[in-house]
This record gives structure tokens, sequence and C-alpha cells, in this order.
């Protein structure tokens, strides 16, 4: 081990200490990647550092978080999601557990339309609680549906983890998106099928609901459905699709999504002047807070990477007599465990790119690993007791103890290790379909690639900031 | 009165904050009109445009740098919240107060130091972007990070007074001197 590698491995620790003080991560970052960076490198750490940042900020497919959050705040204002989940349960309402299924399905449809987690569960909350309490349900089923059917907010497209997370591991965000549709749905599936189930053998859980909570017809209820579903349908297929189809690059469609959101959200009344207001400030908040992030710990990254300690922790892991299987279930297991104290903007920007050249060393399927990754933070999210779905929840269903929440959250975290241990025994649930669209040639794109574009897909933070370094020099 | 003082200086920057979010939060707007301008323009006139590549990663960069000093009034910057929320507001405002000395002001300021010669330099040879035939200039983007890291500045002084009060006192700022 070299000196510098030594400086390196020491900033790590001192970083891993110093973040779980509790100070914003961000500028703990920065601080440590110029402090370190200035013992080890010298003066150039300001440039790279700069140079990191501006690149950055330069780089289009980025542009696409802030409008996917954008598009998510607007659908969140607009009601959409009250609006799912009243045309459903007026659907659903003769059957047996019935607002179990309502909850999950309406939040497996609403991830759709937003990439991130906590509205989700807040706006669940407020609408599914107050019937299902009313309605005799039980506490801790109810509280773990909502609490597992909002956290598929950051996996199910369009996720700004997923975005995010793209570069990290070097491959297409279209690729990921891809590859989390089957594991998105095949959770809400088992979700559905776990609630069913138990309400089936125990119709105490979830008793089917009250003459007056049902709809007067089937006709009137399917009239609910069609003005509250299908527009929103429409949407996240234009949003989804043209990524899917290589139509457009995520940020055309994210661009799209903003503006479809905004018109729906007028054509239901529902643009007010304050909603639109709070809907920018909101995004500004969060994207400004997730981008910071990403510049600041690759900032890091790269003072860490020229220290030579990310190559030092990738050649003593790959050292390790243990067989790639194993590697990768402890890697796996490690991504869980950060995912517990951390939230996943730090774990993927912070740790992940640590994991990253072991991994790709291991020859396996990024985007597959990729896939693994998400389901595993979205675990994290309801792992008690430090799972933010259970705070949100609580702030807005006072009825329920944390207590019940929590031991609702385990049955669906029983449920999400089952998800796990299939993607990684069957890597196809999440290969398969990035694979049908964009690598079996059965998707003939027919539209050039953007003239005036000149981003390049699947690449690393590295890499752009490589571009970009080129690009300067140019002149 | 040493208090009303800082309270007063506070609100004031707290504001300013709050008011210079709302400017950089309605840069959403031009960059949803520019990103559906282009597609709208690509697929159904076939007529690209030159200008949008630009303009979207312009506006992108701009609005979550300069955005920065707002999440950090309205406290959007992630914290490892694992033993915060255990901590007592005085702990809380002791850790603060060390970290922004420590920690935010030196990394912040050295950024606009270095953001601020870059900025400064794009300027005096007229950078233009290098990625499309459009070639718009680049100061006023490379601009943003010496402006987000004052604005970050002055939004710290206000953080760094109420976690000094909280440190003190054990009370929230604001909670009735």
């Amino acid at each position: 081990m070299t000196y510098e590698t030594a400086i390196g491995l020491t900033m790590l620790a001192v970083m891993i200490a110093a973040i779980f003080l509790g100070f914003p991560i961000s500028f703990t970052l920065l601080f440590l990647a110029f402090a370190f960076g200035w013992w080890g490198l010298g003066e150039i750490v300001f440039n790279l550092a700069y140079f990191q940042s501006i690149g950055l900020m330069k780089e289009s497919l980025l542009a696409a978080v802030p409008l996917f959050i954008f598009m998510g705040f607007v659908a969140e204002q607009a009601g959409l999601m009250e609006r799912l989940f009243a045309a459903l349960r007026l659907l659903l309402a003769p059957v047996r557990g019935s607002l179990f299924i309502v909850v999950i399905v309406t939040a497996a449809a609403f991830a759709m339309a937003t990439g991130i987690v906590g509205a989700a569960v807040t706006v669940l909350g407020i609408m599914a609680a107050p019937i299902m309490i009313r309605s005799g349900y039980d506490g801790q089923l109810a509280a773990g549906a909502i609490t597992a059917g909002g956290t598929l907010g950051i996996l199910i497209p369009p996720s700004v983890m997923l975005i995010v997370m793209g570069p990290v591991l070097g491959v297409s965000v279209a690729d990921l998106y891809a590859a989390a549709i089957v594991p998105g749905f095949m959770l809400a599936g088992l979700y559905v099928v776990y609630v069913t189930v138990r309400s089936f053998f125990n119709p105490k859980l979830g008793p089917a609901l009250p003459k007056e909570l049902r709809a007067p017809s089937v006709w009137s209820a399917l009239g609910a459905f069609a003005v509250g579903v299908l527009p929103l349908a429409g949407l996240v297929a234009a949003t989804l699709g043209s990524i899917l189809a290589g139509l457009a690059t995520p940020t055309e469609a994210a661009g799209m999504g903003a503006a479809g959101a905004l018109v729906l959200a007028a054509a239901y009344r529902k643009l007010t002047w304050e909603r639109f207001q709070r809907a920018l400030m909101q995004s500004l908040a969060t994207s400004s807070m997730v981008l910071v992030l990403a510049l600041t710990s690759n900032i890091f990254g790269a003072v860490f990477a020229r220290l030579g300690a990310a190559d030092w922790i990738t050649e003593t892991l790959l050292a390790l007599p243990v067989p790639p299987g194993v590697m990768l279930a402890l890697v796996t297991v490690l991504v869980f465990l950060l995912g517990w104290p951390f939230e996943w903007p730090a774990v993927i920007l912070v740790f992940l790119p640590i994991f990253y050249p072991v991994v790709s060393e291991l020859g396996v399927d990024l985007v597959w690993f990729g896939a693994l990754v998400a389901v595993t933070l979205q675990t994290a999210y309801l792992s008690p007791p430090v799972a933010m779905s259970a705070y949100y929840l609580k702030q807005v269903a006072k009825g329920w103890s944390l207590l019940t929440i929590y031991k609702g959250m385990f049955q669906f975290m029983g449920i999400q290790v089952v998800a796990i241990a299939l993607i990684f025994a069957f890597p196809a649930i999440a290969t398969w379909l990035p694979d049908y669209l964009f690598r079996s040639g059965a998707l003939v794109v027919s539209e050039p690639p953007p003239a005036s574009s000149s981003q390049t897909y699947g690449e690393t933070y590295e890499q752009m900031f490589q571009r970009s370094l080129q690009g300067l020099e140019k002149q | 009165m040493a208090f009303s003082l800082l309270g007063a200086m506070v609100r004031v920057i707290d504001r300013f904050a709050e008011l210079c979010g709302v400017v950089i939060a309605w840069l959403m707007v031009p960059l949803v009109a520019a990103v559906v301008y282009e597609v709208v323009a690509r697929y159904a006139f076939a007529a690209p445009t030159i200008w949008s590549f630009d303009v979207t990663y312009m506006l992108y960069g701009a609005m979550f740098m300069l955005g920065a000093a707002y999440a950090l009034r309205v406290g959007a910057h992630i914290r490892t919240d694992f033993f915060w929320e255990r901590w007592s507001l005085r702990t809380r405002g002791i850790i603060d107060s060390v970290a922004y000395l420590a920690f935010f002001f030196p990394g912040i300021a050295l950024f606009f130091w270095v953001g601020w010669d870059e900025a400064w330099y794009a300027y005096e040879i007229g950078e233009m972007s290098e990625q499309t035939p459009w070639r718009p200039a680049l100061w006023p983007l490379k601009a943003c990070v010496p402006l987000a890291a004052a604005l970050l500045l002055l939004q710290g002084v206000s953080e760094l007074t109420k976690s000094l009060y909280a440190a003190l006192t054990g009370r929230a700022f604001g909670s009735g001197a």
C-alpha cells in the first residue's frame, strides 16, 4: 500500500464516522475531499473538483432528474392518486380484503408517474388509513400494505434512483428502467397474493366494505375508473413507452411527462397557482438535494480514485478466497445494511462506486446487478426501526402505533427477501425485458439519435468527466 | 438586544433565500418548455432546433446549483438520521455549529474561490460551448458555481446562528426567546 492509498483509506474511514454525526452529507463530503485531496494530491484537487462540478452541470442526461421529480409532484398535487384510489375502491368493494389490493395497485400504478418515495406513502396514508380503520381492517397488514406499496415509487420507472445509478454502473438508464419493470410488478403481485391469501383464510383481517362505501352500480364504478385511470395510463405509456421504445432520451421523456402531468392537472381542474408554486418549490429542494449530493460524492469519488484507494479495495476484495456468487451476495447484503442508516442517494452515490469495480471484475451483468441493488434499497425503506416510510405514515395515520406499523412492515420485508432471492437465483426476471427490447434486435429503432445531441448512453460519471474535460481542452 | 438583532438578521437571510428559491424554481418552466419544444419540433415537424440541447443542460445545471442554498434553508440536504433522531436539540446544535465552522465554511469558501477564477477566465477568453454548432457562451453557466457558493455561504451564516442558539439554550431558534 502506498502513502497516497493510506490517505485515501483514512479519508473513507473519517467520512463514514463524520456522516454518522448527522451533518448534511454533501458538505461533509466536499470538505473531506478538499482536505484529504490537498494532502495527498496537492493543489490539483481544486481543478479536479471544479471540472467534476462543471461536467455534472453540463450532463443533459441528469436534466431528467428535476423533470421527473417535477412530474411526480404535479401528479401528486393534481390528485391523480386520489382518483385512482377512489375508482379502484368502488370497483373492488365487494371483495374480501379489497382495500389492501386497492392500496397496492394504486401505489404500483402511481409509481409509474413518480420517481420518488415519501409522497406516495403520505398520500396513501391520508386516503386509505381512515377508511381501513373505519372498515375494521387489521392495522398491521394495512400499514404494511401502505408502506410497501408506497416504496415501489423508487423502484418502478421513472425512478429517479435508477437515473442516478446508471452512470455509477456505466449502463444506460433505458436498460435499467426495463430491468426494474418486471421485478417491480412482480413485487406488487407478491404483495397482492399475500394479502389476498391472508384475508381469504381470516376474513376479519379485511372484511368486504359496508354497503354505503360501494358503488351504486357497476357502471358508475367503471365510469370513475375510466375518468381516473385512463388519462394517467396514457401519460405513463407515452413517457415510459417512448424511453423503452428507444424513441426518446430519458430527459425528453421526462420533459414531455412533466408537461403531460400539467395538462392532466389542468383538465381535472386541480391546477391552482398555489399548487403549481408548491410543486415548483418542492421540486427545486428535492432535485437540488439529489444533484448536489451527486456532485459532491463525485468529487469525493474522484479524489478517492486518484489516491489509488479504489483500486486497492478492489484488489483486496478480489483476492479474498470466496467464489464470485458468494462475493456478490456479500455485496448485496452490504448494500442492504448500508440502506439501513443511509438513504438511497448516499448509498448509490457514495458507496456503490466503491463496490462497482469489484462487481464489474466478477463479470456479472451490470444491468441485472442494478436491478438487484434497486430492490435491495427499496427493501431498506421497509426495514424498521430506521425506515422513512414508517415515519411518513405515522405522521398522517395517528390511529396506528409505530409498533403496529413496524410489525406490518416486517411481514412485507419477508416478501422483499423472497423477491431478492428470486432475482438472485433467476437473473432473467430482471434481464429478460432489456434483453428483449434492446439487445436481441427485437426492436429496430427507426429514428436516428437526435443530431443535436452529444449525449452518449451508458457512460460512467468518470467518462462524462473525461468527455467534458476534452471539450474544455479543445479551445 | 443582541438576540433581537441576530433574530432580525436570520429572518432577513432566510427570507432572501426563499425569494431566490422562488426565482430559481421558476427555471423549471423554461426547462420543460425547451424540452417539449425540441421534441415536438423534431418528431412532428422534423425540424430540430440547434439551441435546445444547450439550453436544457444550462437551465438544469443552473437550477440545481443555485437551488442548493434554498435546499439548505428548508432542510432538504439529507443527513444520516440514524443517531440524529435520538439527539436533543442542544446536541444537534453543538454538532451543527462545529460542522458549519469546520466543514461547511472552509469547503464552500474554497469552492467559491475556485469557481470564481474559472468563471472569470471563461468570461475573459469568451469561452464557448463545444457540444453543439450553436456554441453559446459558457460564462453564465460557469458563473453559477461561485454564485451558488456565495448563496450557500450567506445561508450558512443564518444556519450557524440557529445552531449556536440551539447549542447554547437547548431550544429551537424562533421558539420564543
